[in-house]
C-alpha cells in the first residue's frame, strides 16, 4: 500500500470535527434538517436524504470518559458497550439475533467529551431497527454475567493492543501529556482499572448520565421526516426527564520544558514516537486556519513532515501531525517511526521540520494547494447518512452551526500567510515539548536522552500507560 | 453504467453520481505477488510505490504534489493477485488527473536515488505491518507454511532480504511485463458523464501502445495430503491462532455458498463461532474468517486471539467442534435468511459512496471477468441452499486440508536461551 494514516486519525473521526473536516466545494451545502426537542428534552436532529434505501442515527450522550471516576477508568465506555449486552425485553444474544437477522448495525463507545451511539438499518426494516435501538438505550439491564464478561475482554484487549506499539502509542501519548487532567485518562481502561469497575458503578453511571435532556439524537437517510418524527415520538417520547449535571472540563495547561517518556518493548525493530504538546479546543475560534496551515505542516501526504521523513529520506512509511480537539483543548502531536538505528535521525528531523515552519511560515503558494486539497476534499466526508448523522450530531454538542460546512470554503479562502503566520506562533509548540517513544530501551534509551530534561521510563508489559497506576499525580 | 475497451485494449468503466461534485478514479493491473519470483519478492508491491516517484512529465515528487494541490488525492494497494491505483479529485480536475495517469502509464521513469530512499520506505512498511505485528508476523508464516508450490507462499510485501536487493533492471522487467494497458481496467464513479470520460480516455490514454500481458501462472498447488502445524515463539502479552483450509479461486461456483457459510458461521454476535468461543466458552477475544479476491485456489483463513491464559489448542478445539456442526447436520433456515439478509445490506454499504462503488465495480469485472456479476450477485447469494452451505463445508473443512498456525508468548530471556 502507498500510505496508511496513523490508526488514531480513524479511530478519531467520530469524536473530534477538527480531525475529520475539511472545506467545501461552494455549491456544497448540508443537506436541509430540522431540529426538535421532546417534550421529555431529548433534542432530535432529522436529516432526510434520498438514494440509499437506509436509514442512519447517531446518538451523542453528553458524558463521555472524562466523567469516569478515578481509578476506574473505561467506566464510560463499558457502560456503553453494554447497553446491548441485555435489556428488559431481550437477552444479549437475542439482542445479537435480532440485530443480525436484518443486516443491522450498532455501536456504542466513549470518547473524552461524549458517548456515541449508532446504529444503521434499511429502510424497510425501520420499525424493528428503531426498536432495537430504543431497546438499547432506553432499556438495558447490565447482566453481571455480561459486565464480568466485557470486563475481562477489555484487561486483555489492552494487552493485546500492546503486541502492537503502533495501536497503544497514542495511550502513553495522552496519559503524558496530560497527566493529571481528565483528558489524561485511558477512556478504554487499562488493566487494572478494568479490574475495579462493579456492575452497580455502570448502572449507576447510566442512571445518572442516560437521560433525554442530556442526549442529542441525529437521524439521516431515507425517510418520511413527519413519519419518522411521529415514531421517534412515540418510541422515545416516554423516555423519562431527568436533571443531569454537567461535567465542568477545566482546560489543561501546556507542559513547560522538555520531557520525555520511554517505552520499553525489547523485542521493537521499529521506534514508535510522537512529539508535541496541547492543541485547541473545538471551537477554536483559528480552527480554520490551523486546519489549512496543519494540512502543510502534516495533514497530507505531501506535507512537510511527510516529505522529510519519508519521501526525502525514506527513512520511514510515513509521519504526520494532527490536532486531536475536543470541548477544551486536547492534544497536538507530530509522529512516525522508523528502524531502531535511524531513530536520533527521525527525531531529529522531526523537530527540523517544526523548526522550519516557525522560522519560515508558509508562503501563499502553499496555502493555495492546501486551500484546493482541503476543498476537493471535503465532499466524500459528507457522502453518506452515516457520516451526515455522526457531523450534525457532534456539531449541535460542541455548539456550532451550519455554517460549519456552508462557509467552510469562505473560511478556508480567507486564511492569508500573516494568519497562517499568527497560528504557528499561537497554536504549534515551539520550544517546549513532550517525546513519547515506544522501542527497544537497550539500544535507544541511550540515544534519546538528549531530547529532555526529565525523563520517564516504563515497560510496555507494566499494567497501565502513564502515569503508572496507583500514583497520584498532580501538576499545577 | 457504460463501458467501453479502447483500441489498446484497456476496458473502461463509467458510472454517473452526481450526488458529490467528485469522481473516484480506481485503475486494475492484472499483476500481483503471484506473478513475482523467489529473489525477487515484493517487486510488485515496490512498483507500485515507484508509480508515484516519476515519470516524464511530472518528475519525482511532482505527481503527489500537483494532484493535491489541485484538490485531489491518491492511494493504491497491491495484493497476491492486483495492483491497483486510486484517484479522489473534484471533477474540474480531470483533465488534469487523466494527464497525470497517462504520463505514469506511458513514460515511467526510475531515479537511482528514488530507488534507495523508496527501499527504505517499504522496509519500514514490512516493520510495521509485519516485524511488529504479531497478526502481520503469524500471518506471513502461515501462507508460507501453507504452500509449497504456487507464488502465494510469499509475503505481499515481500521477504527484507529481497527488499534489500531489488534493482533497477528488475523494476523495468516489472514494468515491461506487467503494465500493459490492455493488462489494465479502469473504473470512473462520480461527477461525470461517460462521454467525457470516453473523450479524455482517446485523447490521453488510448494512444499508449499495449504489448503482451504478463505469462500465465502456471504452478498449481499440488493437494494438501495432510495438516501441517508450525509455532512462532516471540515476546508477546498474549497468544494467537491462525487455521487456514484451501479453497477454490475466487471465480467458482463455490463462491456464494462459501460467503454464505462465512456469514453464519463468523460474521456478528449471534455468529455460531462468536457465540462458542467468545460468548460462551469465553477462550477468546474474537474470532474470524478472511478470504481474499484470487485468480488461483486460495485459503479460506480463521484468525482468533485466546484469552490470556488460555492455550490455542482449547479454542483450535471449539473452532473444529463448530465447523463438524455444520458439516454434520447443516445450518438453520433462519440462519440461511439471516447470511442473506446481511449479504444484501452489505451490496448497499459497499454500494453507496462513490469510492465503494468504484472498488466493487472494479473487483467484479476484473475478479469473475465481467462486472455484470456484481448485479446479479443477489440472485446468485439467493440461489444458495443449505444443502450447498453443508456441501461446501464437508468438501474444505477437512483435517488433512488445513494449516495451522500459533504465535506463543515468551520473555525476553527464554527467547535469548
Amino acid at each position: 500500500m502507498k500510505f496508511r494514516n496513523a490508526v488514531r486519525l480513524l479511530a478519531l473521526a467520530t469524536f473530534s470535527l477538527m480531525i475529520c473536516s475539511a472545506a467545501s466545494a461552494q455549491s456544497l451545502r448540508l443537506p436541509p434538517h430540522e431540529k426538535v426537542v421532546f417534550k421529555n428534552g431529548l433534542t432530535v436532529l432529522l436529516m432526510e436524504k434520498h438514494g440509499v434505501p437506509m436509514v442512519s442515527f447517531s446518538a451523542i450522550v453528553k458524558t463521555g470518559s472524562a466523567a469516569d471516576p478515578a481509578g476506574q477508568e473505561g467506566l464510560a465506555s463499558v457502560t456503553a458497550e453494554l447497553l446491548r449486552k441485555g435489556t428488559k425485553t431481550r437477552t444479549a444474544q437475542q439482542f445479537a439475533a435480532d440485530l443480525d437477522f436484518i443486516g443491522g448495525a450498532f455501536d456504542a463507545g466513549a470518547g473524552p467529551d461524549f458517548t456515541t451511539i449508532s446504529a444503521e438499518f434499511l429502510t424497510k426494516d425501520l420499525a424493528r431497527g428503531l426498536d432495537l435501538f430504543a431497546d438499547a438505550v432506553l432499556r438495558p439491564t447490565f447482566p453481571l454475567e455480561e459486565a464480568d464478561k466485557l470486563l475481562a475482554q477489555g484487561i486483555d484487549g489492552v494487552k493485546a493492543a500492546k503486541d502492537d506499539p503502533e495501536s497503544v502509542l497514542f495511550s502513553y501519548y495522552d496519559g503524558y501529556l496530560l497527566s493529571g487532567h481528565l483528558y489524561g485518562r485511558p477512556g478504554g481502561g487499562d488493566e487494572l482499572s478494568l479490574k475495579n469497575i462493579k456492575r452497580e458503578a455502570i448502572a449507576k453511571f447510566y442512571e445518572t448520565h442516560y437521560a433525554p435532556g442530556n442526549t442529542i439524537l441525529a437521524v439521516a437517510g431515507e425517510f418520511n421526516t413527519v413519519e419518522m418524527r411521529k415514531k421517534l415520538e412515540d418510541v422515545l417520547g416516554a423516555w423519562p426527564a431527568k436533571t443531569v449535571q454537567p461535567l465542568p472540563i477545566p482546560s489543561a495547561a501546556p507542559v513547560k520544558g522538555k520531557r520525555l517518556l520511554l517505552i520499553d518493548k525489547p523485542d521493537a525493530t521499529q521506534t514508535y514516537f510522537a512529539i508535541g504538546n496541547l492543541g485547541t479546543a473545538v471551537t477554536e475560534p483559528d480552527r480554520v486556519a490551523i486546519r489549512v496551515v496543519n494540512t502543510l505542516f502534516g495533514g497530507r501526504f505531501t506535507s512537510m513532515l511527510n516529505e522529510a521523513l519519508r519521501v526525502e529520506s525514506g527513512l520511514s512509511y510515513g509521519a504526520g501531525s494532527f490536532f486531536d480537539s475536543r470541548k477544551t483543548p486536547g492534544p497536538f502531536a507530530m509522529y512516525s517511526f522508523t528502524k531502531n538505528e535511524s531513530t536520533v535521525q527521525a527525531l531529529d528531523l522531526a523537530l527540523q521540520t517544526l523548526e522550519k515552519l516557525h522560522k519560515e511560515g508558509v508562503t501563499e503558494e502553499q496555502l493555495k494547494s492546501a486551500k484546493s486539497y482541503l476543498k476537493g476534499q471535503f465532499p466524500p466526508t459528507i457522502e453518506t447518512s452515516g457520516q451526515l448523522a455522526r457531523r450534525i450530531a457532534a456539531n449541535e454538542f460542541y455548539g456550532l452551526d451550519d455554517n460549519e460546512v456552508n462557509q467552510l470554503e469562505a473560511r478556508i479562502d480567507a486564511v492569508t500567510p500573516e494568519i497562517a503566520r499568527q497560528v504557528i506562533q499561537k497554536h504549534f509548540p515551539k520550544e517546549n515539548l513532550v517525546f513519547v517513544v515506544i522501542g527497544k530501551a537497550s539500544t535507544i534509551g541511550p540515544v534519546v536522552q538528549k531530547y529532555a530534561g526529565k525523563e520517564d521510563s516504563r515497560a510496555i508489559s507494566d499494567p497501565g500507560f502513564w502515569p503508572p497506576p496507583g500514583t497520584n499525580v498532580s501538576r499545577k | 453504467m457504460t463501458s467501453r475497451t479502447l483500441k489498446n485494449g484497456m476496458k473502461v468503466l463509467v458510472q454517473s453520481d452526481h450526488s458529490i461534485p467528485n469522481v473516484a478514479m480506481y485503475i486494475f493491473y492484472r499483476i500481483g505477488s503471484r506473478n513475482e519470483r523467489p529473489g525477487t519478492t515484493g517487486l510488485s508491491h515496490f512498483f507500485e510505490h515507484m508509480m508515484f516517484n516519476g515519470a516524464k512529465k511530472y518528475g519525482p515528487g511532482e505527481l503527489d504534489k500537483v494532484m493535491e494541490g489541485n484538490g485531489g488525492s491518491n492511494n493504491a494497494y497491491t495484493t497476491q493477485n492486483v495492483t491497483v491505483y486510486q484517484d479522489w479529485f473534484p471533477h474540474s480536475t480531470l483533465p488534469l488527473i487523466f494527464d497525470i495517469e497517462a504520463d505514469r502509464i506511458r513514460d515511467l521513469n526510475f531515479d537511482p536515488q528514488k530507488i534507495e530512499s523508496e527501499r527504505g520506505v517499504v522496509a519500514s512498511e514490512r516493520r510495521l505491518s509485519v516485524d511488529n505485528s504479531n497478526n502481520g508476523l503469524l500471518d506471513e508464516q502461515l501462507w508460507a507454511t501453507a504452500f509449497v508450490a504456487h507464488p502465494y507462499q510469499w509475503p505481499v510485501v515481500g521477504w527484507m532480504s529481497d527488499i534489500e536487493h531489488w534493482t533497477i533492471a528488475d523494476l523495468k522487467h516489472h514494468f515491461e511485463m506487467g503494465y500493459s494497458p490492455s493488462n489494465a481496467t479502469m473504473v470512473v464513479v462520480g461527477d461525470v458523464t461517460p462521454e467525457e470520460i470516453f473523450q479524455l480516455c482517446e485523447k490521453f490514454i488510448e494512444p499508449i501502445p499495449s504489448h503482451a500481458p504478463p505469462p500465465p501462472v502456471t504452478t498449481v498447488e499440488p493437494e494438501q495430503l495432510g495438516e501441517r502445524r508450525l509455532v512462532v515463539r516471540k515476546p508477546a502479552e498474549l497468544p494467537l491462532l491462525s487455521i487456514a483450509y484451501h479453497i477454490p479461486r475466487t471465480n467458482s461456483p463455490d463462491f456464494y455458498a462459501l460467503n454464505i457459510l462465512r456469514t453464519v458461521v463468523f460474521q456478528g454476535e449471534s455468529s455460531r463461532m462468536y457465540q462458542r468461543l467468545v460468548d460462551k466458552d469465553q477462550i477468546a477475544l474474537g474470532v474470524e474468517s478472511q478470504v481474499e479476491n484470487a485468480f488461483d485456489p486460495t485459503l479460506l483463513e480463521i484468525n482468533a486471539q485466546p484469552k490470556q491464559g488460555v492455550d490455542p489448542q482449547a479454542c483450535e478445539k471449539a473452532i473444529y467442534e463448530e465447523l463438524d456442526r455444520v458439516k454434520n447436520t447443516g445450518i438453520a433456515d433462519r440462519e440461511l435468511e439471516k447470511a442473506k439478509n446481511i449479504r444484501l445490506v452489505e451490496f448497499y454499504r459497499q454500494m453507496r459512496t462513490i469510492s465503494g462503488r468504484a472498488n466493487t465495480i472494479g473487483t467484479y469485472e476484473v475478479f469473475f471477468g465481467d462486472y455484470n456479476r456484481l448485479f446479479e450477485a443477489a440472485k446468485n447469494y439467493g440461489g444458495v441452499t443449505k444443502e450447498d452451505v453443508q456441501r461446501v463445508a464437508k468438501t474444505y473443512f477437512g483435517a488433512n486440508n488445513r494449516t495451522v498456525a500459533t504465535l506463543l508468548p515468551e520473555n525476553e530471556e527464554k527467547a535469548k536461551q
